[in-house]
């Protein structure tokens, strides 16, 4: 392994000849490798090849999920007797739009340029964000008490979205980059951490509490993943849950008033209590098989707040019982199950650890939404992915596939050698 | 994979990423766990809980069943109160003014000022009221509402938006302060009613039967609710009707009361020497009452309206007691009408035969006390039939000492005095029958003999109600036959073909033919022999037989030759009894009268009993009767607009 980029460490490298002496000048990296991968960072494999390593079957559990997503949505936002038929179409139709796009947009990403291309950019990408970040801190619009978009003339862009997708893009370019060894230490930690924490700071500073759980928690599992010592782990985890109390003081008032809620709901039926409490008499009233398509009572009648977006899985949970929900789970995990096997036959680490990145982000949302939609965690503002009613996170979600879908184009691909 | 990779970072991140995995799968089965709680285990938990969100009772009161008397007269109804009800939200989408800031609501209450006669203090708690609820929502605004504003709202309804007339049911007693007592009144429920109707599902609020028949056929009166129920939203807005029980009404309830003779009853008392007392009127072969009679009465309407507050500090501070139903709740010494009792017991006894006279001097005396006779100049050598006519007490005070207490008691009680009657009523009185048990087990001493002296004319312990006196006074008139006394009809339980005999006694004295001729000879004297003590109330055209009662309420004081001293205060003048029945040889009706403070029975009640017995016979053989009165007649309400609205309701088109 012979890269130009000075910090690689070169001793943990083996000793290989480079196949093609003007790829170094270039800048870009070859890598032969005893014949089972002719493939190296500056290969761009022609169209046809990457049509037929793209990973469909992600795509088609997308699909699959999607699907059953619009069915919940389309009941979610109806009348209970059906009167707003009209309306339930709109929505529907400009869901049906935003996932077009995403979808669109996946491809995009899924098949653009070289395997190196987004490894290219990422600080570049991580820079921007940072920058509409602190753009939002400074001039961005208040909704609903929290500073969190910012108009740009024609549309409102929501700095935060994009972040979570640039923040792991850096630190997967960070650790390929330094290539170091398995258990390192404070030595590799410090940079990352800086690269989560800033961006953390700004976007609880919005405040947008689910945002940055989201944030800290893949930022934490990519350097995991990456290596990190397990001496490490078990101190961070020590510190963290030393630093509980100091988190406490630093959250804002409605967000301690969730967690209090969440232990005892009961406390403030008319309150704060009121969406947990009717979130799990929507859920729970379901049962076994539900009761029927736009038939929840509980949904239809106004009770569940929030319906159409962050408490849809209540509606399903209503309407299509414990069957649907688990069928819903079962999709969440397939869909999982699939990014991580692209993450593990990843051809190099900024490969895995986007892979990685993307999955634990699409992951961790579903268990935090179902989680507070259940009554097992706090409410906080994060939407359901695929299903939840709303455009930025269903299209960030969708170029976060396709960043994966990337890598799996750009992978040994079932012991096929490229 | 990671083929650029060194072999231990290859192996290190499978390890990972199997970790990573692994931490999905187990959140994931978490979340599963969690809804396999939630959705299966505590499923129908909340199922309830969803239902109870969205379904919302709304009560149909079922109507109370109404009361005749025995000629099918309308006594108690159920009329429609009308109530005026806003639904903000229409009047404000409607009567929304063009310039700014016009508030609908606040517009139609100026619409409605006029009509209503609104005050600005009642427009002010509207207002505040309505913005404290949600403006679909009805909203009360008047309630008893007059048929003048009924018709002046009715009229203008259309330009009235958001403005509905409902119709409650309230109760309505027609004949206002008529019957009051056998009829009763309703309260508010409270948990004693509860207790005491076990078998009824009483909501708060609910009107319940506080005494009289309202109280007694609680049961039957009283419907079942029916239930509507409505499917609403969060905010309780109604989205449709999912169920509708209708109610069941109460069924109807027939007395065997005569209106026409209860209103001779009462006015003959309220217009005798005391002004207040108690009169029955009985059939002595089946216990069926026509009259019930306790004076003085209440308007029942006023526990449905409600009082003021002097009208009811009034009515429980009236000595009088007018919500004492004093024919089963007032407990008088029967004084001389229980002189039958002692004859019956010692012709029973074989201590008296038809022959037997007793020297009346105008007193006797036992251990050196004198017991006077009434009649100071004494009766002389007195019979049997005449002793009872003239109620000589010497005559009793002999037959005391042949007796004894114990055959008294055994007597009286086997006519029915000293126990319950078992009036279909709640509330009776048992009276009391002194025995020497009874004065050793509450008096903690023995029987002097003098007390069965004063106990064979009616006084000392023994106490009765005037309901105990009619069935005594049946009983002798059937020949020994004790009924239960009954003012609500049987219910019909097959009406093609009626029950032709009627109720059986609930148990036989069995007289001997002779002793109870004797006792009915004595009875009929005190009317028609001349020198009966009720000799001035002969019936019209009817034999009637009788007992006067004068019944003591404070010791008599004499002078020292025996001379009656009369007290100046009312409250111990003595009580006037009379009991008696008619036609002396086919009784068809018994009567118990007690006139409170009256006097002497003869003069003061016997009168009482004669009107309303007068009135019967004249009615049997067909005279028409006054009409009845109705409610504002006989009782003025204290708002013209009420009586008004109640006359025109009870007219029936």
């Amino acid at each position: 392994m012979s890269a130009p980029i000075k910090h690689v460490d070169q001793e943990t490298s083996p000793p290989i000849q480079p196949a093609d002496p003007r790829a170094d000048q270039r800048g870009q990296r070859t890598t032969p490798v005893g014949g089972l991968l002719s493939i190296d960072g500056t290969t761009t494999l022609g169209w046809r090849e990457r049509w037929q390593r793209f990973p469909w079957s992600l795509l088609a559990l997308l699909l699959i999920t999607s699907a059953l997503g619009l069915v919940v949505l389309y009941s979610a936002v109806g009348g209970y007797t059906g009167q707003q038929e009209t309306s339930n179409i709109q929505y529907l139709l400009r869901q049906s739009g935003r996932f077009g796009i995403g979808l669109v947009l996946m491809f995009v990403v899924a098949f653009a340029g070289s395997e190196r291309v987004y490894r290219r950019y990422a600080y570049l990408a991580y820079g921007i964000s940072l920058a509409l970040l602190v753009a939002v801190f400074l001039a961005g619009s208040i909704s609903m008490g929290a500073r969190r978009w910012l108009d740009v003339g024609f549309m409102r862009i929501q700095p935060s979205e994009l972040m979570k997708v640039t923040l792991v893009l850096a630190l997967a370019r960070y650790y390929h980059d330094r290539a170091v060894v398995v258990g390192f230490g404070w030595r590799d930690l410090g940079i990352p951490l800086l690269l989560v924490a800033m961006p953390l700071a700004l976007i609880l500073k919005q405040p947008d509490l689910g945002t940055g759980i989201t944030m800290a928690a893949v930022g934490m599992v990519v350097i995991v993943v990456a290596g990190l010592s397990w001496r490490m782990i078990l101190l961070s985890l020590t510190l963290l849950l030393a630093a509980l109390p100091v988190a406490w003081g630093a959250l804002h008032d409605y967000q301690r008033q969730r967690i209090y809620t969440l232990f005892a709901p009961e406390r403030d039926p008319l309150g704060s209590g009121y969406h947990i409490i009717q979130s799990k008499i929507a859920v729970g009233s379901g049962g076994l098989l539900g009761k029927g398509f736009m038939a929840g009572s509980q949904s239809h009648l106004d009770f569940l707040p929030e319906r159409h977006t962050d408490f849809i899985f209540s509606v399903l949970a209503e309407e299509w019982g414990f069957v649907g929900c688990i069928t819903l789970m079962i999709l969440y995990m397939l869909i999982t199950f699939r990014g991580l096997l692209i993450a593990s036959m990843a051809h190099h680490r900024f490969g895995l650890l986007t892979a990685v990145g993307f999955i634990t982000l699409f992951a961790f949302q579903v268990i935090i939404n179902i989680g507070m939609v259940i009554g097992l965690l706090p409410v906080v503002g994060i939407p359901l992915p695929l299903i939840s009613y709303g455009g930025s996170s269903l299209i960030t979600l969708l170029f976060s596939m396709g960043l994966i879908a990337h890598v799996g184009i750009y992978s040994k691909h079932h012991g096929r050698t490229i | 994979m990671l083929e650029d990779q060194p072999k231990t970072f290859q192996v290190d991140a499978r390890r990972r990423l199997l970790l990573l995995g692994g931490s999905v799968s187990l959140l994931f089965s978490l979340l599963g766990g969690r809804l396999f709680y939630l959705q299966l285990l505590k499923g129908g938990t909340y199922r309830d809980m969803a239902d109870d969100n969205r379904i919302s009772l709304q009560l149909l009161p079922a109507s109370r069943g109404r009361i005749f008397d025995r000629d099918q007269r309308l006594l108690v109804e159920n009329n429609p109160d009308f109530q005026l009800v806003i639904i903000p939200e229409l009047a404000i989408q409607q009567l929304r003014k063009p310039e700014k800031g016009g508030n609908g609501l606040l517009r139609l209450l100026e619409l409605l000022t006029p009509l209503l006669q609104l005050e600005e203090k009642e427009i002010q708690a509207i207002l505040k009221q309505a913005s404290r609820q949600r403006a679909f929502l009805p909203l009360t605004i008047r309630t008893h509402l007059t048929w003048e504003e009924l018709s002046l709202i009715e009229t203008r309804i259309h330009a009235l938006p958001g403005v509905t007339i409902e119709a409650q049911p309230s109760r309505h007693y027609l004949m206002g302060t008529l019957a009051s007592h056998a009829i009763g009144y309703m309260g508010e429920v409270t948990e004693s009613d509860q207790n005491h109707f076990p078998d009824i599902d009483f909501r708060p609020g609910d009107l319940v039967g506080r005494s009289g028949v309202e109280r007694s056929m609680e049961p039957r009166l009283r419907g079942m609710d029916g239930l509507r129920e409505l499917e609403v939203n969060a905010y309780g807005r109604q989205v449709r009707e999912l169920r509708r029980t209708l109610p069941h009404p109460g069924q109807d309830i027939t007395l065997t009361l005569d209106m026409d003779l209860q209103q001779e009853a009462e006015r003959a008392l309220a217009e005798s020497a005391g002004g207040t007392g108690a009169l029955v009127l009985m059939r002595p072969n089946s216990g069926e009452l026509l009259v019930m009679a306790s004076q003085p009465t209440y308007d029942p309407n006023k526990f449905i309206s409600g009082f003021l507050p002097n009208e009811w500090k009034q009515l429980i501070q009236d000595p009088s007691r007018p919500l004492t139903n004093k024919a089963i709740q007032g407990q008088y010494p029967p004084g001389s009408t229980f002189k039958m009792v002692v004859v019956l017991a010692a012709l029973r006894l074989g201590k008296l035969s038809e022959n037997d006279t007793v020297y009346c001097p105008g007193y006797t005396t036992r251990q050196d006390h004198r017991f006077y006779c009434w009649k100071l100049r004494g009766h002389g050598a007195i019979s049997l039939t005449q002793a009872i006519a003239q109620s000589c007490d010497v005559f009793f005070y002999e037959l005391a000492d042949r007796v004894g207490i114990d055959g008294i008691h055994q007597q009286a009680l086997r006519l029915g005095l000293g126990t319950l009657s078992g009036i279909d009523l709640e509330g009776e009185r048992p009276g009391l029958m002194p025995s020497r048990q009874w004065k050793r087990r509450v008096h903690k001493a023995g029987w002097y003999p003098g007390e069965t002296l004063i106990t064979a004319i009616g006084q000392g312990y023994v106490l009765s109600t005037p309901m105990q006196l009619a069935v005594m006074v049946s009983a002798i008139a059937n020949g020994g036959a004790v009924y239960r006394p009954f003012l609500v009809k049987p219910e019909e339980k097959n009406q093609h073909h009626p029950p032709t005999k009627g109720p059986a006694p609930l148990w036989h004295n069995h007289f001997r033919a002779e002793h109870i001729a004797l006792v009915h000879q004595g009875m009929e004297e005190v009317v028609h022999g001349v020198m009966g003590t009720a000799r001035t109330s002969k019936l019209e055209g009817v034999r009637m037989a009788g007992k006067t009662g004068t019944s003591q309420v404070a010791r008599h004081r004499r002078t020292q030759s025996g001379t009656l001293l009369h007290s100046t205060n009312r409250r111990l003048k003595d009580h006037a009894m009379f009991v008696g029945y008619a036609p002396a040889d086919k009784p068809e009706i018994a009567v118990a009268v007690i006139v409170e403070h009256g006097g002497g029975g003869g003069s003061n009640a016997a009168p009482v009993a004669k009107r309303v017995m007068d009135l019967y016979f004249a009615k049997q053989k067909g005279e028409t009767m006054p009409p009845l009165p109705t409610s504002e007649t006989a009782a003025p309400a204290t708002e013209p607009a009420d009586a008004e609205q109640s006359s025109q309701t009870t007219d029936p088109h």
